[in-house]
């Protein structure tokens, strides 16, 4: 473990400042290249219209996710009922579903050319099919990211609800508190930092996509970006409306923290007991096995098994193997540096240096850019570390920086830094600092406190933070798009390809499969949080 | 965790080093397009050529931000997109070599080459009037100025204007008739709008079947690709739709999937080689035979009844390098009368 050496903070600060590289060369492109008119056009015309769908999507996600995650996470984590073991991971399955690829199943499905409408239309009760919601405009968006993005809520939340001391309830009866109200002023309270830590992971990711909004009609600023790019000022206006979107993200990060500071919640953990799950039975129980399996039928069953249907009629997909081969390489190799990096960054973070906290909310911002800006903005930091190296060499270098794999994964680890920072920072928030003390009082070193100590306690927390990474690389388009080598597929390109061509049918398989590549880190992960509870 | 920091970091150097050095005997291809038509060709080409294809797929402006990028240092022999617009601006950004097209290109139809000879069209899409059969009168639209008529209230469905071939559409007409003109047309069609635009070319067709439009404005491959689906829902949708090309005014839009070659190829001839096999016999057939794509050569042979039945339209002969200078001005008009 030397890893930890040098002064994790600051170790965890540099790498966070080399992730942030492609933000702030796209910073960097927004304020030194030439300023025209194009700003002051769509501030007259369309600037807050993109405002107000940014700001309903987001919001509507938000709501919808925390609500389902944070649910979903007690049910998991405090009660026993029928699937409870099976529903553990699957709740976690819907992130591994593009949202574009939701958004094209769920509109699909639900307009007034879809299966649910025609046949509606068509037996003379079309009076009904006008109140059937339509999945659509910025409150459909909001639902779609809700359904595919409520997984980070579930996650993080559901591991601290599981690591909540049960004497916290205890106490709470004890002084005469009812179930309802030791669950509303202890339970929940407790984990808000974890459901809000996931919540900034949707807010980032449902600000940042384009797919979703733009099939859905509901052009959010990311929409507004990526049409400034095809306009006169080019990368240049684009680059500056991802500034804002930055701030967006930013304002998130506040709220976070803001939350955070109010109180410290870090408990002695010295010896983990099991949580108490109360055992359901009869109706109840089978109520909320329902209820569980609910949104995985919203986020993953229902649009691809929409897409799945169509799929009968038209040809199979090209080149599905080769693809998920590539997709599960660049995606381990990912995850397993991105947890490394989160696990500095939150160091970084912990140590309370300035630093440390700036370099790793910078890093995290990369996540709330527009996918192909971010994309971009690793392509400016090549070129410039390329003229360098030529430079050096004194001609041209044999390696083009970007065209290669590792200038992949460093574009990804830039944009996903956010997801590998948030759980590994509040798997070690949770850890108390009195722990530190005792151990240091007890002579013990730094590297042995975060190898005996901190390791067995955070590192779930961690396990967690390179499976979203990993779910998140295989979803990766525009990155993958522009960086990968040539030849090289992976499932998301397809998939997207022939969304992209409207051949939602042949999207279906690679989708599915992606799903289902995605099972294993699921199941992983589930396990490693409850071996780890009966050590 | 060491040991596998380790691994990991010796398996993306591998990786890293394993890229191609530039010396085999290939094209490399950056393509905005993923039709299986294109895998047909590019094998075609290998099996004629001997020369292996390397390509690269991603969405136009990607491309063109990589390219420009990687400036001197770019691998990348032929670019290929669609949508004229954004060939225009990938010529702009500098990335094309001046090419003899009417060598490369015989026979292709001279308003989709580009005029400084930086690239040419190799297939033709057109923009066109779908309809219901039951309740438009086909012989009232003969133009897309017709589509701005008030009597079309609430029954019109078309994509969103972030869509390039939307953009390419209001281009033409902005050409031709100047910018008032335009923006008063795009205004009224807002105004003649069914529902908020939504979900692409296919789903406006769709929502002709459902009801709830009458015309809807699309590419004319999206509607031979569900007549040929062989989904018999789905060929009965078509059969009571209609195909509008207009005649009347300009004609029919005609766009393009074009072809440059990068000015810094590091294959120049083998990128000579594939753009003229992109116009041989050959890959125009397949072009109008996979993709249902009109072929840019005039007379070339393919066998498809239903895009043969639409041949021979009244194609708009404006320049279609005119489209690119008039999209930034297209899509500022949008903004303007509010099409979403």
């Amino acid at each position: 473990m030397t890893f930890f050496r040098p002064g994790p903070a600051l170790l965890g600060s540099l790498a966070a400042l080399v992730a942030a590289g492609p933000i702030l060369a796209v910073a960097w492109l927004g304020v030194t290249s030439p300023w025209d008119d194009y700003l002051t056009h769509l501030a007259s015309t369309r600037l807050a219209g993109y405002i107000a769908n940014t700001l309903i999507v987001s919001a509507t996600a938000m709501l919808l996710a925390g609500l389902i995650g944070t649910l979903a996470g007690w049910a998991i984590a405090r009660l026993e009922f029928p699937g409870r073991g099976l529903l553990e991971w699957a709740l976690a399955l819907p992130l591994a579903v593009p949202a574009y690829v939701a958004a094209y199943g769920w509109l699909d499905l639900t307009q007034a050319a879809g299966p649910l409408q025609t046949p509606l239309r068509e037996s003379g009760l079309a009076v009904l099919t006008s109140w059937m919601p339509v999945v659509r405009g910025p409150v459909g968006a909001g639902f779609v990211f809700a359904v595919v993005l409520y997984p980070y809520v579930y996650l993080i939340a559901r591991q601290a609800f599981s690591e909540q001391h049960p004497d916290l309830q205890h106490a709470a009866r004890t002084l005469g508190a009812s179930n309802w109200q030791s669950a509303m002023r202890v339970t929940f309270p407790l984990v808000r930092p974890a459901v809000i830590a996931g919540l900034a992971l949707v807010a980032m990711e449902s600000i940042a996509d384009f797919g979703a909004v733009a099939h859905l009609g509901a052009p959010t600023l990311t929409v507004g970006v990526v049409r400034a790019w095809a306009g006169a000022g080019s990368v240049a206006d684009a680059a500056r409306l991802a500034i804002v979107l930055a701030f967006f993200a930013y304002i998130a990060f506040a709220l976070e923290r803001q939350s955070r500071s109010r109180a410290r919640y870090g408990q002695a953990q010295g010896q983990q007991r099991p949580t108490e799950r109360h055992a359901l039975s009869g109706w109840p129980a089978g109520l909320v096995s329902l209820a569980c399996l609910l949104p995985i039928l919203l986020g993953l069953v229902i649009p691809l098994a929409r897409l799945g249907y169509l799929a009968v009629t038209e040809p199979v997909a090209r080149g599905v193997v080769p693809a998920l081969l590539n997709s599960l390489l660049v995606a381990s190799i990912t995850a397993v540096i991105a947890a490394a990096l989160g696990l500095g960054a939150a160091y970084a973070i912990r140590s309370g240096t300035r630093l440390g906290a700036f370099s790793a909310r910078l890093a995290s911002l990369g996540y709330a850019a527009p996918g192909a800006v971010a994309a971009v903005g690793a392509l400016v930091l090549f070129a410039g570390l390329q003229m360098a190296l030529d430079g050096l060499w004194g001609g041209q270098f044999p390696i083009l920086l970007s065209a290669t794999a590792g200038a992949l994964v460093f574009a990804y680890l830039s944009r996903f830094a956010a997801v590998a920072i948030a759980p590994s920072e509040t798997a070690l928030a949770r850890v108390n600092a009195r722990l530190d003390d005792a151990a240091m009082t007890l002579g013990a070193s730094r590297r042995r406190i975060a190898t005996e100590i901190h390791w067995p306690l955070i590192f779930t927390g961690i396990a967690i933070a390179a499976l979203m990474v990993f779910v998140e690389v295989m979803k990766e388009l525009p990155a993958t798009m522009i960086l990968r080598p040539f030849n090289t597929d992976t499932l998301a390109v397809i998939a997207h390809n022939y969304a992209a061509d409207e051949r939602l049918g042949q999207a279906a398989l690679p989708s599915l499969i992606l799903v289902l590549a995605c099972l294993p880190a699921m199941i992983l992960a589930a396990r490693s949080q409850s071996s780890r509870r009966s050590v | 965790m060491n040991r596998l920091f380790a691994i990991a970091l010796i398996t993306v150097t591998a990786a890293a080093c394993n890229q191609s050095s530039g010396d085999d005997n290939v094209v490399n291809i950056y393509s905005a397009r993923h039709y299986d038509s294109d895998a047909y060709v590019y094998d075609a080409f290998t099996a004629e050529t001997g020369i292996e294809v390397n390509l690269i797929e991603a969405g136009g402006d990607l491309l063109i931000e990589r390219i420009r990028t990687d400036g001197e240092r770019s691998p990348a022999d032929v670019v290929i997109t669609v949508d004229a617009s954004r060939l225009q601006r990938a010529e702009e950004a500098g990335l094309f070599a001046q090419t003899d097209f009417s060598a490369l290109a015989d026979g292709v139809q001279a308003h989709v080459i580009d005029p400084d000879g930086y690239w040419a069209g190799f297939a033709l899409r057109t923009r066109v009037i779908a309809y219901n059969r039951e309740t438009v009168d086909p012989s009232e639209i003969s133009s897309y100025l017709d589509l701005a008529d008030p009597r079309w209230q609430g029954q019109i469905c078309i994509r969103s204007s972030d869509n390039a071939y939307n953009q390419s559409l209001l281009a033409s007409i902005i050409a031709h008739h100047g910018e008032q003109a335009g923006e008063a047309w795009a205004r009224s069609v807002v105004a003649n709008f069914a529902r908020a635009p939504q979900g692409g070319d296919t789903d406006q067709i769709r929502a002709i079947g459902a009801g709830e439009c009458d015309i809807a404005v699309v590419n004319h491959y999206y509607y031979l690709r569900l007549a040929h689906s062989g989904d018999p829902a789905t060929v009965e949708l078509t059969d009571r739709i209609g195909l509008i090309f207009p005649s009347g005014n300009t004609g029919t839009h005609v766009n393009i999937s074009g072809v440059g070659i990068a000015a810094n190829a590091p294959h120049g001839e083998n990128a000579e080689a594939f753009v003229r096999f992109l116009f041989s016999p050959e890959a125009q057939r397949a072009y109008a035979e996979i993709a249902n794509e009109f072929p840019a050569v005039t007379g070339a042979a393919y066998d498809n009844a239903d895009l043969r039945a639409f041949d021979g339209f009244e194609a708009d002969t404006l320049n279609i390098s005119e489209l690119g200078d008039n999209a930034e001005t297209a899509r500022r008009v949008f903004d303007r009368v509010g099409w979403p």
